[in-house]
Formats: C-alpha cells, sequence, structure tokens
C-alpha cells in the first residue's frame, strides 16, 4: 500500500524537525504552561476574591476566553499585540512584535482562562477550616493563601494542571495559521517542500501520539500516587 | 491607539461580487453551524458506542474503547485534520482517492469526519464517566429482572448516564462547535475564516474579528440556553 | 422476546409452572402470591453444592451447601463480610462461582446452555438500596420488565404493577418518581416490582439494612405476608424478629462457610457453634 511512498524524506530532514520546529514547540508550551499557570492562579484569586468589580472582571475575562476558538484568539492577538505595544511605549506607530512573542502572549492569556478554572476548583476544595485554622494562628490573607491554601491546592490539582499542558502542547501546533514553523510548521514545509505530505503528516501524527500518550501515562501514574498520599 | 474603526464596512459589498461583508460573515456563520451540527451527530453516536464498550464486562471490548479514546485524544486535532483530508485520500485505494479530491465541498466532508470521530474520543469519556457513576447496583437490578446486557443499558443505564452527564456534554458541543474554526486550515469557509477573508480585503481587521467574536458569543448563549431547557425537561421529579 | 423454555437438565423435576405467566393469566385479586403447587411440595427449588467463590487468590465462599425447598422460608444471617451476600447473589448468577453448581427450579445457574435472563426473570430480587430506576415514574418501574422482559402487552403489564402496588399500600403514589418516595416506600415498590414477574422465588439481600430504623417495619410487615402466601424465600437480614416469625430454617455464615443450618427451634433454641452464639448474643444484647 505504502509502495510508493519515500520515507527516507523523515531521515533526512530530522535535524530540522526536531533542532527548529519541536524545539520551538517544547519552549512555546513550557513557557505559556508558565505563565498560564501564574496568571490562571491570580484569575482564581480574582474569581474567589468576593471583591465585586474584580470577582466580575475576573469571570468575563475567563468566560469570554472559553467561549472562543483558539484560532480566532490567536488572530487577534496577532494584530492587536502591535497596537497594544504601541499605547504600552507611547509610539505613535503599531510596534513590531516578533512572531514568536505574539504566539506566547496569545497561548499565555488563552490557556490562563484555562488553568483559572482549575486552580479555581483546587482553591475551592481545600475545606473552610483550613482558613479558619489559618487565620486562627494570626496569618493575613495573603500568608493563608501562599503558606496554607495554594500549596494544596496546587497539589490537588497538579494531575489536572499537567493534562492541560498536554492540551496546551497539542493547540500550540495552531500557530501553523500564523506560518510559523512550530513542530507541524516545520513538517508541513518539509512536505510542501518534497511534495511528501503523506509521509510527513503520518510522521508528525507518530511523534505528537508518542509524546502525549507517554506523557498521560505519567500523569496518570501520578495522580495514582497523589491519592494514595491523599 | 491609530487605528481608524469603520463600522459601516459590513454595508459595503465584499470582493466576491456578490453581498456585503455583513452576508458574507453570515455565510461563514451557517458553515460553522452545518459543522457542529453535522460531526456532532457522528460524535454523540460512535462516542456513545466507545463508551459504552469501555464499560462492559469485555477485556476486547474494553481494549477497543480504549484505543480508540488513546488514539484521538492523543493527536493534534489539526494534524487529525490533514491526515483526513491529505493523508486519507493517497492511502485509499487510486479510484476511490481520486474520487474523494473530486468531492464538492470537501473540506465540508472532510471537517465533518474529523471532528465527528475526534470529539467522539471526548464523548466517549464522558459517557463511561456517567455510566461509572451509577451505583453498581442499578446494573444488578436490571439484570435481576432477566434484561440482556443490551436491554439493560439501553433501558437503565444510559437513560440515567446520560441525565447526569449533560452539563458536560454541553460543554464538548461547545468545544466542538469552536473546533470546526480548525478547519480553516483545509478550506472549509466557516466563520473565523471569513472573518479573516474580509481583514485581509478591507483591512478593518478589528471590526471584523469583533464581529466573529460576538457572533461566537450568540452561539454560546444560544446553546448553554438550550442545555438548560433540555435539562429542564428530561430532570427526574425527586432526581438526585 | 421469544419464550424459549430455559434448558432444563435434570428429568425428575416437573416443567416450571409458573415461570412466564401465560399472557391470559389475569390479575390475581387474593394472596400476594399463589401458593406453591402441591405436587412439588417438599422438593427443593434451590440447590446449593459444594459451592466455592474467590476473588483473585481470596477466597470469599468456602464449600456451601445447602438447600430451600418450594415454599420454605430461609433466612441468613452472620457477621458482615461473612459472605452471605455474596452466597444469594450467586443463586442467580449476579456473582459468578468458579466451584459447585446451584439448581433454581430444576434449572442449573452454571451452565453454559442456560439462558440467564429467562433463569433471572423467574427469580425475584430485592436490593440492599432499593435499585429503583430513578428515570423512571413508580408505574414505569413496575412494568418495564414485565414488558420489556416477559412481552407482556402494556396495559396486562400495568394491571398487574398497579395491583402489586395497591397491595404493598402505595397506590397514591403510581405517577410519582423513586426519588420523591421514602427508603421504605421505595424497598415496597422494589418488591412490588420482583412479584410482578411472578416469580417462582424471592431473594432478599439485606432489604432492611439501609431503611431509617422507624421504617423497617413497614417494610417487614410486607415480607411476613408475603412469607404467610406461601412465597419460597431466602433472606439476607439481620432482623432476627423476623426470622423468629416466619422463618422455616436459620443458616448462619462466618468467613465463607456455612457454620449453622438449622430448624428455626433448634437454631434460636441452642446455637451449637460457638461462632452463632457469639454472634447471637451480640444481636440480641440490645
Amino acid at each position: 500500500m505504502f509502495a510508493h511512498f519515500d520515507f527516507s524524506v523523515i531521515g533526512a530532514s530530522l535535524p530540522y524537525l526536531f533542532g527548529q520546529g519541536m524545539v520551538f514547540t517544547v519552549t512555546l508550551t513550557a513557557l505559556a504552561a508558565t505563565g498560564g499557570i501564574v496568571f490562571g492562579t491570580a484569575l482564581a484569586m480574582m474569581r474567589l476574591s468576593g471583591i465585586p468589580g474584580v470577582t466580575h472582571a475576573a469571570k468575563v475575562y475567563v468566560e469570554l476566553m472559553r467561549s472562543l476558538p483558539l484560532v480566532l484568539v490567536i488572530f487577534w492577538f496577532y494584530f492587536l499585540v502591535p497596537y497594544i505595544g504601541a499605547w504600552a511605549t507611547g509610539s505613535a506607530t503599531p510596534i513590531q512584535v516578533g512572531a514568536f512573542s505574539s504566539a506566547l502572549i496569545t497561548f499565555t492569556l488563552f490557556e490562563a482562562a484555562y488553568f483559572a478554572e482549575i486552580m479555581r476548583a483546587g482553591i475551592q476544595s481545600i475545606p473552610k477550616g483550613q482558613t479558619a485554622a489559618a487565620s486562627a494562628l494570626g496569618m493575613s490573607y495573603a500568608q493563608t493563601m501562599r503558606l496554607v491554601v495554594l500549596p494544596q491546592a496546587f497539589r490537588n490539582m497538579l494531575p489536572l494542571l499537567l493534562t492541560q499542558t498536554i492540551v496546551l502542547f497539542q493547540d500550540t501546533s495552531l500557530v501553523y495559521v500564523l506560518s510559523l514553523t512550530d513542530f507541524l510548521g516545520a513538517a508541513s514545509k518539509v512536505a510542501q517542500r518534497d511534495g511528501r505530505l503523506v509521509e510527513m503528516y503520518l510522521f508528525a501524527a507518530l511523534v505528537y501520539f508518542a509524546v502525549c500518550f507517554t506523557a498521560s501515562l505519567l500523569v496518570r501514574r501520578l495522580q495514582t500516587r497523589v491519592a494514595i498520599i491523599r | 491607539m491609530n487605528y481608524t474603526w469603520n463600522w459601516g464596512i459590513f454595508q459595503e459589498p465584499s470582493p466576491e461580487g456578490v453581498g456585503t461583508y455583513a452576508d458574507m460573515l453570515l455565510s461563514g456563520l451557517s458553515w460553522t453551524i452545518a459543522t457542529a451540527l453535522a460531526s456532532w451527530v457522528i460524535a454523540f453516536t460512535l462516542g456513545s458506542v466507545i463508551g459504552v464498550l469501555r464499560t462492559l464486562p469485555s477485556r476486547a471490548a474494553n481494549a477497543v474503547g480504549t484505543a480508540y479514546v488513546e488514539l484521538f485524544r492523543n493527536v493534534p486535532l489539526l494534524v487529525q485534520m490533514f491526515l483526513w483530508y491529505f493523508v486519507l485520500p493517497e492511502i485509499l485505494p487510486a479510484g476511490l482517492g481520486t474520487a474523494v479530491k473530486q468531492l464538492p465541498d470537501a473540506p465540508f466532508y472532510t471537517a465533518v469526519l474529523c471532528l465527528g470521530f475526534f470529539t467522539a474520543s471526548r464523548v466517549a469519556e464522558q459517557v463511561r464517566a456517567g455510566i461509572q457513576s451509577l451505583p453498581r447496583g442499578q446494573r444488578m437490578a436490571g439484570t435481576a429482572l432477566g434484561f440482556t446486557t443490551a436491554q439493560t443499558y439501553r433501558h437503565v443505564l444510559l437513560p440515567n448516564a446520560y441525565r447526569i452527564i449533560l452539563p458536560p456534554l454541553t460543554s464538548e458541543f461547545l468545544n466542538n462547535l469552536k473546533n470546526t474554526s480548525v478547519a480553516l486550515t483545509i478550506g472549509l469557509l466557516e466563520l473565523t475564516a471569513r472573518a479573516r477573508s474580509m481583514q485581509e480585503f478591507s483591512f478593518q481587521v478589528f471590526e471584523a474579528f469583533t464581529a466573529a467574536t460576538l457572533l461566537y458569543l450568540v452561539l454560546n448563549l444560544v446553546v448553554v440556553a438550550g442545555a438548560t431547557l433540555l435539562e429542564r425537561t428530561v430532570a427526574v421529579p425527586g432526581g438526585r | 422476546m421469544t419464550s424459549t423454555p430455559i434448558p432444563g437438565p435434570s428429568a425428575d423435576t416437573p416443567a416450571p409452572s409458573s415461570a412466564a405467566a401465560p399472557a391470559d393469566e389475569g390479575l390475581r385479586q387474593g394472596p400476594l402470591v399463589s401458593p406453591p403447587p402441591a405436587t412439588a411440595s417438599g422438593e427443593a427449588m434451590i440447590a446449593i453444592e459444594a459451592v466455592s467463590k474467590w476473588y483473585g487468590d481470596f477466597q470469599v465462599l468456602t464449600d456451601c451447601t445447602t438447600a430451600v425447598a418450594r415454599g420454605e422460608v430461609v433466612v441468613v444471617c452472620g457477621p458482615s463480610g461473612s459472605g452471605k451476600s455474596t452466597l444469594i447473589k450467586c443463586v442467580n448468577a449476579l456473582e459468578p462461582f468458579q466451584k459447585g453448581q446451584i439448581t433454581v427450579d430444576g434449572t442449573r445457574v452454571k451452565d453454559r446452555g442456560t439462558n440467564l435472563p429467562k433463569l433471572r426473570a423467574r427469580v425475584g430480587m430485592v436490593f440492599q438500596h432499593f435499585e429503583l430506576f430513578p428515570h423512571l415514574s413508580i408505574t414505569d418501574n413496575l412494568t418495564i420488565a414485565q414488558r420489556k422482559v416477559l412481552g407482556r402487552p402494556g396495559e396486562e403489564a400495568r394491571k398487574r404493577g398497579l395491583d402489586l402496588l395497591e397491595r404493598v399500600g402505595l397506590s397514591a403514589h403510581a405517577k410519582k418518581h423513586p426519588g420523591q418516595l421514602s427508603g421504605g416506600q421505595q424497598q415496597r415498590v422494589a418488591i412490588a416490582r420482583a412479584l410482578a414477574m411472578n416469580p417462582v422465588v424471592m431473594l432478599f439481600d439485606e432489604p432492611t439494612s439501609a431503611l431509617d430504623p422507624e421504617m423497617v417495619g413497614e417494610v417487614l410487615d410486607v415480607m411476613v405476608e408475603l412469607a404467610r402466601d406461601g412465597m419460597t424465600m431466602m433472606v439476607v437480614t439481620h432482623e432476627m424478629g423476623f426470622a423468629r416469625k416466619v422463618a422455616d430454617r436459620v443458616i448462619f455464615m462466618d468467613r465463607g462457610e456455612i457454620v449453622e443450618d438449622a430448624t428455626k427451634e433448634a437454631f434460636f433454641g441452642q446455637p451449637r457453634s460457638e461462632r452463632a452464639q457469639q454472634f447471637l448474643s451480640k444481636i440480641l444484647a440490645h
């Protein structure tokens, strides 16, 4: 069936696929996950703060992001970020932002909405008695959060946060619409150049599957361990 | 911000020759809705079957169900889209492959199949979770009354599981709706694609994206309202 | 659903008399159940022979042998984890067992040729947690298996269901859903649901242990009435009052074994085993 296909094209392009493409994908995933979790945690705390304006603003942000397709959000930020940059720096003309920075900002802000929901559930899962006990010990709200609630919430939610990071890893392939050279972008460019679409896309699927499947198995193992500790 | 807004742009004729930019976006909206609904039919049906497989007392059925879910969950949707669109016709027998490629509206059919199979893996997980959340005694009670396995699922387990998982199924439906935009990469002229071409032709980027955003928000609201209504209709009196 | 007869092995058992009630049987006005056919009296309705069961390496039933005669009421008791619930679930093959054999009304439970759904349709079972179907009304709960398993016409199934509902004193609740009834009421409906299938034997798996104390009585009353009507019953329960009142025999289990199998009088009079004595003194202490 695969007689007229030439899989040697894969071997020849490995340095490009991994050295450039996969490095881009992994870097983007790692940075956006870190940023997304930090901003997402902030959003979750805002949403649970009970301060009318703050709660509402966080809710609107999260709901808006979760209602829109990622592809549309990628386009939004691609065009919006230069203007925001200009406004922030007081420049008269839109600021040129590198494609990588644009993608990083997009994924951080978009995924933060999803991380926020996970963290919100995590914070809400901590019994009220814990905050009461911390307050009774004389801790401030910030100390209670930082020393008591967040560490527990974070540990409870770690499997979910990691699963969401695997989703993010897959989602980064959508930078294809900006013609960036992530792993899929690199595979696609070789595919177009050499006319080897079947070989390259099958290979890309295989690599994504291997990475994500392995990662999800590890998360599952972690999950059972966390469950035992609790 | 020195951007020149022009909200009148929607009334201007689109470069396609027929209709205005507004018509263009609305045509995109109808493709989005059509793709979302058609693929959901596949996703719901196939997903229910796979989900049930994973709860049957049979190792083989479990393995098939698990393999399906793992396969479709661990490959990015965009890559799956390319596999269906570029790879499948090439590995089909030559005649069939050519016929598939020449199909009118090929991007639409491809997107429907791709999203249907992709979302089925997520529906399957919800169905499995729903069935497993039912008390073990329910299956036993059905069995004890003489129901076959199929009857136990049909009359006891599934009606209850679907009621329990209605909220997560609603969000899977919404995810599926949003995911239709990924099909712009294979040339489906859905809402995001239309907003993008409007931006390219008219340079009124923010008007185009704002309009698309609002349309997606309205779609979300309609779906959520519909789901709430459905939830109320099927709610069991005195239910848990 | 076709009505293929259950392949019964032994030639010495009469054909199941009241298996799936014939469609023209109509409504019974008398007691909850018809008395057992005279021809079959004294013969084992349930025969449990040397049954052993393992969960992996862990043995939950060891060489259990006993029998329940037609029209007999047998109470099974014992400490939790003694295997009594597992044993009763083996009778209608809800739990598989690895060794031994169980015969119900002439049909071997562990036999490749046995049509298990058909067998189960003739064995009524009442569960600890009632297990009514929450999405169906009380009427539908009473009729669904009659229609889908026995193939009874809707109207006939309804009549039989509502008749039994009346006999358990809950006619007013026919249109409600299980979630709107109390636990005791739900359990009475569950008994009616099982009876609607015209079972030849009724199994009760701790039918009152999930109930609030004030509701235990109403369920036991229905069971006592059922026993007095001549139903063959195997009852896993801690309710020794019930056992004293209607049981013919009491089986005491511990650690997967049948330790004592005696007439009610013998069991309550003077249990032979020390374990049964200890159990009784604990359970009767309050």
